[in-house]
């Protein structure tokens, strides 16, 4: 003791012993240390007042620094502070003071958190101990697993829609509790902004925006539809290209590269009708998380972007559905329990229809002769069973199929080549396109204890594009015959499986593992061509681009640890490996995210993640087309990878009604393509592309804020992004950087959403983009086409003249969208009509741009062609 | 076809798309000289010199002739061919007084006042090896064999010329590769016809092919048929597949604009070589 008596330094000493002999627990004792260890506080105890301490220091841990400021207090009370933190427990044995570790085990409460009505997981509900000041969150199953070492009275869990509710605790060790909770009278006045349930400060994860259902069915509709892309397009950070396009370009990346999940399966193809639509009907939708960079360890296979969308999964309890009919597609929903509280079902289907009135009018008119047939549409189905087997058990069925199919059968009833002997006699032709995907998976839950949950998938999803064209005539003149047929396909199919563990040991700890394997099958070009009545000799075989299959194995594991009262980190590896061919690659990819909680409901946060992508896909012009496909890495063309910083502040008011953040980023993006200036020409695919395609950087930076109204009759939010997207490809643009084509300098998002009174809901969005790069001819001149000009066609060739990529902008874009909801609540059922009107100041947006020449003026000059002028839309829904 | 697209596009018509003129000045590099030559052995050479304008200029008189200019045609290491100018059809030519013959290399380079000099240079390639051209009249086949040098990397257009003998009027055909012949989808799947093909030998080197073109009307009236099948050096190929590109992608603003290949340093145009062999036969 006397050696730590030594150590006290900065002590101010001022002792009144009251007793030499003896001391009570009720002895008033004076301490002032500062930034000493317990111990020394032990010995200044027994100097001045005579009270010894006896304990094992293998048992007994003194060395926690303290400073202590007592007058006068007494001395039961001073040790209970002392001690307490520590977990020491005292006890008088004598005149000694026996120190001894307190005998208590640490307890874990988990379970699910449910709606009370459906039984469906809530996902990311808030579970908290008002007293300790701990919580969690349910994760993307609803499992929430609490560990504390200190008895709990009681939880408080949240969820954003719900009743908040207050769980007593019994008092004994582990338990599991599901917690079901009660939806709130009306959705509605949560819907718009419900970005998270957890406070923005109370999240170390960062650029990630979330989206349920209420919020999507509140969003303006365009032709009548609901969509999950356009919603996600009005987001800080996420451009959706040309007006009318459907694109994703997430932080200055390419379509190309985000990794869009279903219920966890990847998809590769997220849009009907050449974009304009998403694959899935938004009604089967529960939620949607987009992560625009701080990826967490468990998503990899993409360098932009993650959306993952968690799917309904079937109402436990009862029966209900909804309908709705809108002036591009009809759709239903139905889903209930197959056995209460045991196994649901969900099930919804959906199909454009207006190709059924086109094909009716022109079999009335016989415009297409005998046997022809008009056909354009897409559909999906989605169906989902889950089962609950027992507490720790739980097993869900999906399955998607989604398809746009275009079909024109035609048979030309024309007679004058009874005239004309250079017309055809009996011409008959089929066209048809179709492109869609397939997915299915299987998950099953299982909790192995109150601290460890765990999810194995096995999946299945494919991408098929077809075209066939079949063309029979004979030549009038001469007899002579074609019957041709010709049919292209490709494929890219996945088929894989991976198992994620949660593992919650302490609330200071929440751990993710788990490991993915993905074998990728790639099948860019298949032909078929027949001619049956050519004698010509072939002058090769066909175009058949040889099958590949490449194997992705990863391995990932984070944690999101509170490493002190204000300071938090998320810390995470993702691993993965991608053979084929004979060839292999790895990559290591740290996940870093900080956040430090300020005053007043602020946190600054930060993060650093590095992600990989095995696969390219090949584009004729850079936009999103079904044609497109997919290619596995090669020895000419390297994994892609990205590097993006993140920085922000973030806050949630108090009343949680107003939500701030603000995000800087800087990405760089390795070993994208580009097809060679040179190859321009649109040719059939080669089995080496990678030979038609250049390897090249891409830097995108900015900044993007967002403010947001949650709760009350006006909710909404206000976004802007300021960003720069640049590229920089060997043998374009003279290997200088040039801005991307999806470079939009500023872009502000506007969304309002009005509650009217109990029936009727306003809404509104106001979307503004600066103008997107494209390139200009700088100037023009003559050409020439023969050797003399003597000789027929050598005469006047006009040339255009390019240099600088992307040297122009094109008009900013902006166009406001609203849309008003009526319902009504019947006994059984409610009914709907919602009126939406799409570029209400009808802006003509451009979509694209070309050169018009004037011979009259001898000029020629820009012109823009606007797509999508104002559109009114009703649609009408029931739901029971 | 054309209801099929209204039928297909019935959808989209809900979208009427709309056109409007943009009220902005397009950007201009400044003037270059341009030097256009394709120069063929056994003939005299034709220089045109014409200056560049800004891409808002509809020419379709021809771009203008520099005054001033001064051609010089180098054949060889230093040998200076003297030039005249001469009008044909309505534009200003420099012409050599004699004419270009295989394995020598040609530069051509000008200068003007107020712009900056300019040369280009390139060898002539050999004759093709391209004989037994025919058709018949109501079919739409033209066929004809071709033997590729099998110890080079070689180039060629080809174009169809038809003269009507009725009208005397001569027209280029407009035709495709036969799709069987090729098992070309695109070009089926397409229906897209051209006034000419340009090819290299990747896909024939070495060998002697019949070649099987299918116009895009049958041939219905009696006539003189030109099957003119040109060897082209690499730069003349690049610069008339980068032409090709250019006119097929139309006015329309890509994201990957076609640059149409020239030789020339300083300025724009071509100065290729390029031999052409025309086999003509009757249609009865």
């Amino acid at each position: 003791m006397s050696l730590a008596l030594k150590l006290l330094t900065g002590i101010l000493i001022l002792s009144f012993p009251l007793s030499a002999f003896g001391w009570d627990w009720q002895t008033r004792v004076t301490v002032v240390v500062k930034d000493q260890p317990i111990e020394a506080v032990c010995g200044l105890l027994e100097k001045e007042y005579g009270i010894h301490f006896s304990y094992s220091r293998e048992l007994v841990n003194l060395s926690r620094k303290v400073t202590l400021t007592i007058h006068q207090q007494r001395l039961k009370k001073v040790l209970d502070e002392l001690f307490a933190p520590d977990d020491i427990r005292f006890a008088r044995v004598g005149e000694q003071v026996v120190l001894s570790p307190v005998q208590r085990s640490s307890r874990t409460i988990s379970g699910f958190v449910k709606d009370a009505v459906s039984g469906e997981n809530l996902i990311g509900a808030t579970v908290y101990s008002p007293v300790l000041k701990q919580g969690t969150t349910a994760n993307q199953y609803g499992f929430y697993s609490l560990t504390t070492v200190k008895d709990t009275n009681s939880l408080v869990i949240s969820y954003i829609g719900y009743q908040p509710f207050v769980q007593k605790v019994a008092a004994k060790g582990n338990q599991m509790i599901n917690i079901h909770l009660q939806p709130l009278g009306s959705l509605k006045e949560v819907v718009i902004s419900a970005k998270e349930s957890v406070k923005l400060q109370e999240q170390t994860q960062m650029s990630k925006v979330n989206l349920n259902t209420s919020e999507l069915q509140a969003m303006p509709r365009l032709l009548g539809e609901v969509d999950v892309m356009r919603t996600l397009q009005s987001l800080p950070g996420v451009s959706g290209g040309a007006d009318g396009a459907g694109g994703l370009y997430v932080r200055g990346g390419g379509p190309d590269q985000n990794l869009v999940l279903i219920d966890g399966s990847p998809v590769f193809n997220f849009s009907h009708f050449f974009g304009v639509y998403s694959l899935l009907n938004a009604n089967v939708v529960k939620t949607t998380d987009l992560y625009k960079g701080a990826f967490p360890a468990r998503f990899g296979g993409r360098i932009s972007s993650v959306v993952d969308i968690a799917m309904k999964e079937g109402d436990m309890k009862n029966y209900h559905g909804d309908a709705s009919i809108g002036l591009i597609a009809a759709k239903f929903n139905i889903e209930g329990p197959i056995v209460k509280d045991k196994t649901s079902f969900m099930l919804s289907a959906r199909r454009s229809y207006p190709d059924l009135f086109i094909n009716a009018a022109f079999q009335v008119d016989n415009t297409l002769g005998s046997g022809g047939n008009f056909q354009a549409f897409f559909y999906d189905i989605n169906a989902k069973v889950n089962h609950i087997f027992s507490s720790k058990d739980r097993l869900f069925l999906s399955f998607y199929q989604g398809e746009d199919n275009l079909l024109l059968k035609q048979t030309v009833d024309d007679t004058s080549y009874a005239s004309n002997p250079s017309k055809y006699v009996g011409e008959k032709m089929k066209f048809h396109v179709g492109w869609g995907n397939t997915i299915a998976a299987i998950r099953w839950n299982h909790i192995y204890g109150p601290k460890l949950f765990s999810n194995i998938t096995l999946n299945y999803s494919q991408y098929k594009f077809f075209t066939e064209l079949e063309h029979k005539y004979t030549l009038a003149a001469s007899g002579e015959k074609s019957d041709v047929y010709g049919r292209y396909s490709s494929r890219m199919a996945n088929s894989g499986g991976r198992v994620d563990f949660d593992y919650r040991p302490d609330p200071r700890h929440s751990i993710r593992f788990g490991a993915i394997s993905t074998m990728h099958n790639f099948k860019p070009g298949s032909s078929v061509f027949e001619d049956k009545d050519s004698h010509v000799t072939p002058l090769d075989t066909l175009d058949e681009s040889p099958g590949v299959t490449g194997l992705e194995l990863s391995l990932y594991a984070e944690d999101n640890w509170q490493i002190k009262p204000d300071l938090y980190a998320s810390i995470g590896l993702h691993a993965s490996g991608f053979l084929v061919e004979g060839r292999s690659y790895y990559s290591l990819q740290p996940r870093l995210g900080l956040r430090y909680l300020l005053p007043r409901n602020w946190a600054v946060k930060a993060a650093y993640t590095h992600m990989n992508q095995y696969i390219h896909l090949l584009s004729s012009n850079g936009t999103s087309l079904p044609t497109d496909i997919w290619v596995p890495s090669t020895q000419n063309v390297a994994p892609m990878f990205s590097k993006q910083i993140a920085a922000g502040v973030a806050k949630t008011t108090a009343n949680l009604k107003y939500e701030f953040s603000l995000e800087g980023y800087f990405k760089s993006m390795h070993n994208m393509i580009e097809n060679k200036e040179s190859n321009s020409i649109l040719a059939p695919v080669e089995t080496r592309w990678d030979e038609n395609v250049t390897v090249g950087k891409g830097w995108s930076y900015g900044a993007e804020l967002m403010l947001q109204k949650k709760k009350g009759n006006t909710t909404g939010w206000v976004g802007y992004t300021l960003a720069w997207s640049t590229r920089r490809f060997p043998g374009i643009n003279n290997g200088e950087i040039y801005p991307y084509r999806y470079d939009t300098r500023h872009d502000i998002e506007l969304v309002l959403v009005q509650q009217l009174g109990p029936h009727w809901e306003f809404s509104a969005s106001w979307h503004f983009n600066s103008g997107m790069p494209f390139t200009l001819p700088v100037s023009g001149y003559a050409g020439t086409d023969g050797a003399s000009p003597w000789e027929p066609g050598t005469g006047n060739t006009g040339i255009d003249r390019y240099d600088n990529r992307n040297n122009y902008r094109g008009a900013a874009v902006h166009r406001l969208d609203v849309g008003i909801t009526w319902s009504r609540q019947k006994k059984r059922w409610t009914r709907s009509w919602n009126l939406s009107v799409f570029n209400v100041y009808n802006r003509k947006n451009p979509y694209y741009y070309y050169i018009s020449a004037d011979p009259v003026q001898q000029q020629r000059y820009l012109s823009k062609v606007t797509i999508l002028p104002i559109l009114p839309s009703i649609t009408y829904a029931i739901k029971f | 076809m054309k209801q099929f697209f209204v039928g297909a596009i019935g959808l989209s018509m809900l979208l009427s798309a709309c056109e409007k003129r943009e009220e902005i000045s397009l950007p201009y590099e400044g003037d270059k000289i341009v030097v256009n030559t394709l120069i063929q052995p056994d003939s005299v050479v034709y220089i045109r010199v014409t200056r560049s304008v800004p891409s808002s200029v509809y020419d379709d008189a021809g771009y203008k002739d520099i005054p001033g200019a001064a051609v010089t045609l180098t054949a060889g290491d230093e040998s200076v061919w003297p030039l005249q100018t001469q009008v044909i059809k309505g534009l200003s030519y420099y012409v050599s007084d004699r004419k270009a013959v295989l394995g020598l290399q040609y530069k051509v380079a000008v200068t003007a006042p107020g712009l900056q000099p300019v040369t280009g240079a390139d060898t002539l390639p050999a004759a093709p090896l391209a004989y037994n051209a025919g058709a018949q009249r109501s079919s739409s086949r033209v066929e004809f064999t071709l033997k590729d040098h099998p110890s080079s990397a070689d180039y060629y257009r080809v174009r169809i010329y038809m003269t009507d003998a009725a009208t005397g009027r001569g027209t280029f055909l407009l035709f495709r590769l036969d799709p069987a012949f090729n098992n070309s989808l695109a070009d089926f799947f397409s229906k897209g016809n051209y006034n000419s093909l340009i090819m290299n030998d990747k896909r024939f080197n070495g060998k002697q092919v019949t070649f099987v073109l299918q116009t895009e009307e049958p041939i219905m009236n009696a006539g003189e048929m030109t099957v003119e099948v040109s060897a082209l050096t690499y730069g003349t190929y690049q610069y008339l597949n980068t032409l090709f590109a250019q006119r097929e992608s139309g006015n329309v603003i890509t994201g990957s604009p076609v640059r149409v290949f020239s030789n020339v340093t300083n300025g724009y145009g071509i100065v290729g070589g390029i031999n052409t062999r025309k086999m003509v036969f009757k249609i009865e």
